[in-house]
């Protein structure tokens, strides 16, 4: 065979056409989540809970999977684009800024039009956090909130019989079942991952304080905020907290749960079946939750608004087919469904769905979680710096737990500092 | 004695380069064998009966790795091609012809070379929207083609450096053109040259992660992708069935490397000794 620059040209003239020319489309739903989103609506005990929504539409899912970040980037930048394949994105909290929100189809139309069953079941501090811009930019359908674990066979080596009632307690437990165990691995009294700020937030909130309220007000409680971090310093100061506190993942605090290296931990009520599977955990059984305790200095009343997190389904408003978009996201937010992908693994955003028999008896934590949820708050709102305020905040709590400033001068600091990055 | 001592050194030396090249890899395959609740064991087990529980779990709990295993295997294929192709003739032109233009085009290569693959991503990511090529095997493969042709360009005009241009003259007195000289003469003296380039392009297409982020969804997906999302799976990671899904990764380019490292080093030494 001669070759020819010809030949050459229209080979790769023939190479760059072939895809076009294969993209023939069949109707369907292109939805960008995490793979965990996709698991709880198509598998588990409640099984494949799309499936009558794509028959009565006649209509496939195509999934795309991706870890959080990039996922969400890919949303985003999806959005902006002039128009999207994706129908449907899944929102986090933190992500729920106004600039974002020009990029969404604002929903409160088609909830007007169109509603959703019991749309007011849905928890409202949740509901809330996605009116941004005084529009509703998407519809929560998972949440993790935050309880506190506890291994009772390792406290119970230590001669202490019930999980803390009070936040002195707590404290107090971790110190004392800090140190060597026989012939077993060190154990320290909490693992806790020094990269978040929802940790010292719950701290500062066990006080009855706050790092920034819903209305983005900062500090709105200094003294409080002074108090969660100097019992942070404390626990480390007392060896009950890693002496690789900076370096520690959010991982690492299971994986230390599971090998009995923590006697607490700060995680989602939803971790509760892993850390006690017998193929991963080494204290199968042995490893429960409870809402955190608040402080007894806390003025009275107050009670734990533990750090939640969670996914709202939104719909891009350069979408090729919103009204496909919003017939999904309004059947899986339905009840049905809410208890469906609960019975799957899913955190239900729905209050109700923990007074269903059936969840409730297969879920042991049931209702320490709708307690703690139906008081739950996100650790702060979104806005555009908040990722910098978060990285602010966290920078000032090390320093003030690894000794090198204060904590209150930490917290003077992390109010300075941040300031000036609140909307105004 | 003090040729002992610096024996000792050397020694010394390359088990703590081996023992950092080769821990990682040994952990991997090692974790992929071991019981879950054995895999992080604090202090370490480094004893324990094997099981093949978690590739098994892989095969039953990600199948679309093993797919997107496949695509990684495409586009590999795919941008190896382009690259070697591309870089044969702009090799060839580079070590066969000066010009002006010439020169202005190799500065542009290296130009290349510098510019920070995540600037490209934001204008590409719409003209590959526009031009129906999102969540493609080719968009991606000429991406990491065009990523190593700088590259390759200068390694297959340092191969060809060396190769008589006596031989050319003898084809054009044979009646042979310049695309049959370089495709029929050139090309097949040049093959080491060729594989060394096929080599770097390989190890990078492979377990390149960026550009398959951004620019394919679900029919081009590769298993780097799928690799974060087990590692990102906020219900718990399956840190057993993550390890069994590295050396699933891993194995086919680690054989690949061992098989071609002769090529590899020539491509890394290719011209070293040119006048």
């Amino acid at each position: 065979m001669n070759t020819n620059r010809r030949t050459l040209l229209t080979g790769a003239a023939a190479l760059l056409a072939a895809p076009g020319l294969a993209r023939a489309q069949a109707r369907r739903l292109d939805i960008l989540s995490h793979r965990v989103h996709q698991a709880v609506l198509t598998q588990g005990a409640a099984g494949d809970l799309t499936e009558p929504w794509r028959r009565s539409n006649g209509a496939e899912l195509a999934w795309t999977t991706a870890d959080i970040g990039p996922m969400q980037d890919r949303l985003l930048r999806e959005a902006s684009l002039p128009q999207t394949d994706f129908g449907v994105g899944y929102l986090l909290n933190s992500r729920a800024t106004p600039q974002v929100g020009a990029l969404l189809e604002p929903l409160d139309g088609l909830l007007q039009s169109d509603p959703i069953a019991r749309y007011d079941d849905i928890a409202p501090g949740l509901r809330q956090a996605m009116q941004v811009g005084g529009r509703t930019i998407a519809i929560p359908v998972r949440h993790a909130t935050n309880g506190l674990f506890y291994n009772a066979a390792l406290l119970e080596e230590r001669g202490i019989t019930a999980p803390p009632a009070s936040f002195e307690e707590f404290l107090d437990q971790c110190r004392r079942v800090s140190g060597r165990r026989g012939e077993g691995p060190p154990v320290v009294g909490l693992v806790m991952t020094a990269a978040l700020a929802s940790y010292p937030v719950i701290f500062a909130r066990a006080f009855a304080g706050d790092f920034i309220t819903e209305d983005f007000r900062l500090l709105p409680n200094r003294d409080a905020m002074v108090s969660g971090i100097a019992a942070i310093r404390g626990l480390f100061e007392a060896n009950a907290l890693p002496r690789t506190y900076a370096t520690i993942t959010n991982e690492d605090q299971v994986t230390w749960l599971l090998q009995g290296r923590a006697a607490f931990a700060i995680l989602p009520f939803a971790r509760h079946a892993q850390l006690n599977r017998p193929d991963q955990s080494r204290f199968a059984g042995r490893i429960n939750a409870i809402e955190v305790p608040v402080s007894t200095t806390a003025p009275a009343g107050t009670r734990m608004a533990t750090a939640v997190e969670f996914w709202s389904l939104s719909l891009p408003r350069n979408a090729r087919d919103k009204a496909l978009g919003w017939s999904f996201i309004r059947e899986m937010s339905s009840p049905e469904v809410t208890l469906g992908s609960a019975r799957n693994g899913n955190g239900p955003v729905r209050v109700s769905t923990y007074a269903e028999p059936a969840f409730a008896a297969s879920t042991p934590l049931a209702a320490v979680e709708a307690a703690a949820l139906s008081r739950a708050r996100i650790p702060f709102p979104a806005f555009p710096e908040a990722s910098r305020a978060e990285a602010i905040f966290v920078e000032e709590v090390q320093s003030a737990v690894l000794g090198r400033k204060t904590p209150a001068q930490a917290v003077a600091d992390t109010a300075s500092r941040v300031q000036p990055l609140l909307p105004t | 004695m003090r040729r002992n001592a610096i024996w000792a050194g050397k020694l010394l030396a390359v088990a703590a380069i081996l023992v950092w090249s080769l821990a990682p890899i040994a952990l991997i395959l090692s974790s992929s064998f071991k019981p879950e609740r054995d895999i992080f064991a604090f202090p370490p087990r480094f004893s324990f009966v094997p099981t093949l529980d978690h590739y098994a779990a892989l095969w039953a709990r990600w199948p679309d790795f093993f797919v997107a295993l496949g695509n990684s295997f495409i586009v590999t294929v795919l941008a190896t091609l382009i690259a070697v192709a591309a870089s044969l003739c702009a090799g060839y032109a580079y070590s066969r012809f000066r010009n002006t233009w010439l020169e202005a085009s190799a500065f542009g290569l290296i130009v290349v070379r510098l510019i920070p693959p995540i600037v490209c991503t934001l204008p590409l990511f719409p003209a590959a929207n526009a031009l129906g090529l999102q969540d493609t095997h080719l968009w991606l493969a000429v991406l990491y083609a065009t990523f190593f042709v700088s590259l390759g360009t200068f390694v297959m005009r340092s191969f060809i450096d060396q190769i008589p241009r006596e031989l050319d003259e003898a084809a054009a007195i044979d009646g042979a053109g310049r695309f049959a000289t370089l495709f029929r003469i050139i090309a097949p003296v040049a093959a080491q040259g060729m594989l060394a380039v096929a080599v770097f392009v390989i190890v990078f297409a492979w377990n390149e992660f960026l550009f398959a982020f951004i620019f394919t969804s679900t029919r081009a997906k590769t298993a780097p992708l799928v690799l974060a999302e087990i590692v990102g799976n906020f219900d718990g990671v399956e840190w057993g069935v993550l390890f069994a899904a590295a050396t699933v990764q891993l194995a086919p380019v680690l054989i690949f490397v061992w098989v071609m490292q002769k090529y590899l080093v020539a491509g890394l030494t290719a011209g070293a000794t040119k006048g």
